[in-house]
């Protein structure tokens, strides 16, 4: 039930300005992986590293348990990627270009294609070239998934999207994630998708992973305590994030133990309250950054 | 085969033991029958927006625990359970039930009186047909 479906070993990519990695990084079948971090934090590159479009500098990537070397063009029919890779073929139609890329894939379902041609609403007899950012979005996106992969590859598919759209994407990931034993890597910047079809949050910054948890790890052990007074102990507490006044409140990420060490200083607990995944992820990423 | 469960955002409770709870209360409830087929753990997972990680904690739970069995390759069921665990398993709904709702009280600063008030009054509320 557990095994692992993409694994990635100190996976490093070294440029002039910029270091990828070490990454270490498992995505278990049947799960979904949100990706986030800020622009320039090495999303792309780790997406181009996982399709071997780029080569590392050391480290390495197993898919199905191989590696690309082994046995790329068996691998990549499993895959649907988006990710940039459709620019150099912007003369082309969008039907042209779905006959080129269909001839990959002995799965191509030309029957789903027609039908989410017509969802997205696109003319299908335009030049890629010429589509708005957000309408190549949409044919990425399409692409991807039109000859049923197990394991999808998503470099924002929302950006630039309008919002109908995106709803349609959401409904049309969910619908993927309930295929049996299909996994997603999804780098967003859309904390609605996270909620609502990832499981695992992995944080990139500066070329490195630097948290990775469970979804609702926050909801479980991270929380707002509304207290009577501080003392110095509980300033100094180790699970305490944040100290504020008016009223005096702390954020800590471990509810449990912090309301247990509360007790013991004798200090009053007015209320207590859960954190969003919004305000969870915005202290999470906050803290790392501040303790660098 | 849309399961009426609700996560509750405010509960001090886990998320995949509230699951577990409502589940089991819809099979000791006889809203779900023996043989009900129950959602993936994907599919649940989606409708309450939270990972599978905890959907599959809260449903090993329940299996190991003789309410559902997952048959492979076919999906997850009610199991048959016997009277006496049924009966047990009410009962221990509704009490812990109860020790969420007196801690709520207590944590509003409800004295062991204020509650006993308020729970003869709601029962006298729905005696008379009638809500708070």
């Amino acid at each position: 039930m557990t095994s692992s479906l993409l694994t990635t070993n100190e996976l490093t990519k070294k440029y002039k300005k910029f270091t990828l990695g070490p990454i270490d990084l498992k995505v278990e079948t049947g799960t979904a992986v949100a990706i986030v971090g800020a622009n320039g934090s090495g999303k792309s590159t780790f997406f181009r590293l996982l399709m071997n479009l780029i080569q590392p500098n050391s480290g390495s990537v197993h898919v199905f348990n191989q590696t690309f070397g082994e046995n790329e063009a068996e691998i990549k029919k499993k895959i649907g990627y988006a990710g940039e890779l459709l620019e150099p073929f912007g003369h082309l139609t969008i039907r042209e270009l779905a006959n080129f890329v269909s001839f990959w894939y002995p799965n191509w379902d030309q029957r789903y294609f027609r039908y989410l041609i017509k969802r997205y609403q696109i003319d299908d007899s335009n030049k890629y070239a010429k589509c708005s950012k957000g309408m190549k979005k949409k044919v990425e996106f399409i692409l991807s998934l039109t000859h049923h992969p197990t394991l999808l590859i998503l470099d924002e598919p929302s950006a630039g999207v309008d919002i109908i759209s995106q709803k349609k994407m959401k409904e049309d990931l969910i619908q993927f994630m309930e295929g049996v034993n299909r996994s997603l890597i999804l780098a967003t910047h859309s904390i609605d998708e996270v909620k609502s079809i990832c499981d695992w949050i992995t944080v990139f910054h500066e070329g490195k992973i630097i948290q990775a948890f469970d979804k609702d790890e926050i909801f479980e052990k991270w929380g707002r305590i509304w207290v009577s007074e501080v003392t110095d102990e509980i300033r100094e507490h180790p699970n305490v994030i944040e100290v504020s006044s008016s009223p005096l409140q702390i954020v800590t990420n471990d509810l449990r133990k912090l309301e247990n060490d509360l007790k013991n200083e004798h200090i009053q607990i007015t209320h207590v309250q859960r954190l969003t995944l919004e305000e969870g992820l915005e202290y999470l990423i906050g803290t790392e950054l501040t303790a660098d | 085969m849309k399961l009426p469960i609700r996560v509750s955002e405010e509960s001090r409770e886990p998320i995949y033991h509230q699951i577990e709870t409502q589940v089991k209360s819809l099979i000791v409830g006889g809203q779900l029958p023996p043989g009900t087929p129950l959602p993936s753990i994907r599919v649940l997972s989606n409708d309450l927006q939270c990972s599978v990680i905890t959907t599959r904690r809260a449903y090993q739970n329940l299996e190991s625990n003789g309410f559902i069995k997952t048959v492979q390759g076919k999906g997850t069921f009610v199991k048959e359970i016997e009277t006496i665990k049924m009966e047990e398993t009410k009962q221990k709904v509704v009490i812990d039930a109860f020790v969420r709702a007196v801690e709520q009280a207590e944590q509003v600063g409800c004295s062991s009186e204020d509650i006993r008030r308020i729970f003869k009054e709601v029962m006298e509320n729905k005696r008379n047909g009638g809500g708070l």
